[in-house]
């Protein structure tokens, strides 16, 4: 399972990264009647102005994949340094308010703070916000576990000044929770990104993206399925796909459980 | 949790203390995030087009030079008195504004967690079988995978399917105009979007819960002892939980909270999330904090709840 899904997230990412060079048609330009239903030439059919749909499919990745991984990057950054700072010195910080982080859907920040912010750094600044707290409480475990390691205690004996055992000694040792961990940030970050993409709250590029497409191609359901049907799969298995690659990874880890 | 000796006492007095200091943070954290970033409701409202003297003005006038703290202050204690100020938009009073809205979306996501509860028990009972079946089994894989899916994706492909392929339901939701009751074939797709995810959400969080409380040793005890299940059930394992289950309702009632904003923009269906969003949109801010801070409200409330009941572990 494990392994399928790895790979189907790197499926994923090829056709987004070599998608733009591969699409048939100019995505931005009409060259079929709106939602044509598909035929030899479009085998997706036609989008609400009649743009080829399979070559939109193919130019449309790129932005939310990218926006969703630097998200999910500086989520995974900011909580991996705390968390080493807060299992590091026994803190048990957040305890309270874990159950609020819980409860909030991370909709719901982004769209306050998408008053004030244009809708990719609210996507940011919300997948921090909600994500960054519960990294924090992995590495958190992780490290508070591996403070007590014998070569952890030979850096300290040795004079090392804790920021050189923290990086050089305990990082490496606790690195794969906040890799596994960056997953779910990127799932959390692929779902805001969608959402407001889906809203209009974001500026969608002329060449298409994945979500605006959902929203363009909603009212024409009836005439080509096929515009809702396939930017919906392509979101839905790479989602799929890296969370479970994501709770394999924490599983393994933590050394819970089999990896299945 | 920790508490010892008066723990009944001390939660009475405690839960509802913690969910006061919540909402006070919660209620900075939507002001702050609305008007203390760059971009305020003058330049919302001059929209480019005014000089600074003018802008200065309006700012003077609405109180927007003072330091942020008064102007929270001033904010929060306003809304203590019922008084949430009026839209930038349209210049109603945004308690009308929002209140106009509200019989859609009640009606929606009552329909929502009419779905969504049946659904989560089916789920836990599904889980608890299968964990007295197959002990060693942790399960609940397919509702955690299942959370991953983007809820516009479940929109998306329930709209093709249902809309696009069957041709059952329209695609878009619109009300009545003179208002009234909706036609239920409209309700269909936002509602399924909502429950959906939602109850794989619920499923995800308690069937877990529920498997391990089966795993317990007083109840494997009990069954091979020939109590009754049903008696097991009562005594041993609904008890336990009492608390998680309150906890998943409130993470429930925060998924329709903010799915409602989603799913009602997504199929045009005029309530409180459609206007959470065209306000976000209109930058009209005194909308947003109000719709905000009340889902943040709805939320810590069941969490209240789930905090006062007797915690038995």
């Amino acid at each position: 399972m494990n392994r399928v899904s790895l790979a189907f997230a790197f499926v994923v990412v090829a056709v987004t990264l070599l998608g733009p060079a591969l699409a048939p048609y100019d995505p931005a330009a009409p060259v079929t009647a709106p939602w044509q239903a598909s035929s030899v030439g479009h085998p997706l059919g036609g989008d609400v102005l009649g743009r080829d749909v399979l070559s939109r499919l193919l130019a449309g990745g790129r932005r939310l994949l990218v926006l969703s991984l630097v998200a999910a990057a500086a989520a995974t950054l900011v909580g991996t340094l705390g968390g080493l700072a807060a299992g590091w010195g026994g803190s048990r910080v957040l305890a309270a308010g874990a159950d609020l982080l819980l409860a909030v859907p991370v909709l719901l920040p982004a769209l306050v703070l998408a008053v004030s912010l244009p809708g990719d750094a609210a996507v940011v600044a919300a997948t921090v916000v909600a994500g960054a707290p519960l990294t924090l409480g992995v590495v958190r475990d992780a490290t508070a576990g591996a403070r007590e390691r014998g070569y952890v205690r030979a850096a300290r004996l040795r004079g090392e000044r804790t920021l050189a055992v923290l990086l050089r000694e305990v990082l490496p040792a606790v690195a794969g929770v906040p890799a596994a961990d960056l997953g779910l940030r990127f799932v959390t970050a692929l779902q805001l990104a969608s959402a407001l993409a889906v809203l209009g709250l974001t500026d969608a590029p002329a060449t298409g993206d994945w979500a605006a497409m959902l929203r363009e191609n909603l009212a024409g359901a009836a005439l080509n399925p096929a515009a809702l049907a396939a930017p919906a799969l392509l979101l839905a298995m790479l989602s799929l796909s890296v969370a479970a690659a994501a709770h394999a990874g924490l599983r393994h880890a933590f050394g819970t459980g089999d990896a299945s | 949790m920790r508490l010892s000796a008066p723990a009944g006492l001390s939660r009475a007095v405690l839960a509802p203390l913690r969910a006061v200091v919540l909402l006070a943070v919660v209620s900075v954290a939507v002001f702050a995030a609305t008007e203390l970033l760059p971009g305020d409701a003058a330049d919302a409202v001059g929209a480019g087009r005014a000089s600074a003297a003018q802008l200065a003005g309006l700012r003077a006038e609405r109180g927007l030079d003072r330091p942020g703290w008064e102007r929270w202050a001033s904010w929060a204690s306003a809304l203590l008195h019922g008084d949430a100020g009026r839209s930038l938009l349209t210049g109603r009073p945004v308690v009308d504004v929002i209140g106009g809205r509200l019989p859609a979306t009640a009606v929606l996501a009552g329909s929502a967690f009419a779905l969504t509860a049946p659904l989560v028990l089916l789920g836990c009972v599904l889980a608890g079988r299968r964990a007295l079946r197959r002990p060693g089994d942790a399960g609940g894989g397919l509702a955690t995978a299942l959370t991953a899916v983007p809820q516009v994706v479940v929109a998306a492909a329930l709209a093709a399917l249902l809309s696009g392929v069957l041709r059952w339901v329209p695609p878009v939701s619109l009300l009545p105009p003179g208002g009234g009751p909706p036609d239920p074939s409209i309700l269909v797709l936002p509602v399924l979007t909502l429950a959906l995810p939602s109850a794989a959400f619920g499923v995800a969080l308690l069937g877990g819960v529920v498997a391990d409380a089966l795993r317990r040793p007083y109840v494997t005890d009990a069954l091979v002892r020939g109590v009754p299940a049903g008696r097991v059930l009562r005594r041993h394992v609904l008890p336990v939980l009492a608390a998680p289950a309150l906890r998943v309702l409130a993470v429930v009632v925060g998924g329709l909270a903010a799915g409602g904003a989603l799913v009602e923009t997504v199929f045009g269906y005029a309530g409180a999330g459609e206007l959470l969003v065209s306000s976000v949109a209109a930058r009209d801010t005194p909308v947003v904090q109000l719709l905000g801070l009340g889902s943040a409200t709805a939320v810590l409330a069941v969490l209240l709840l789930a905090d006062l009941v007797p915690v038995r572990s």
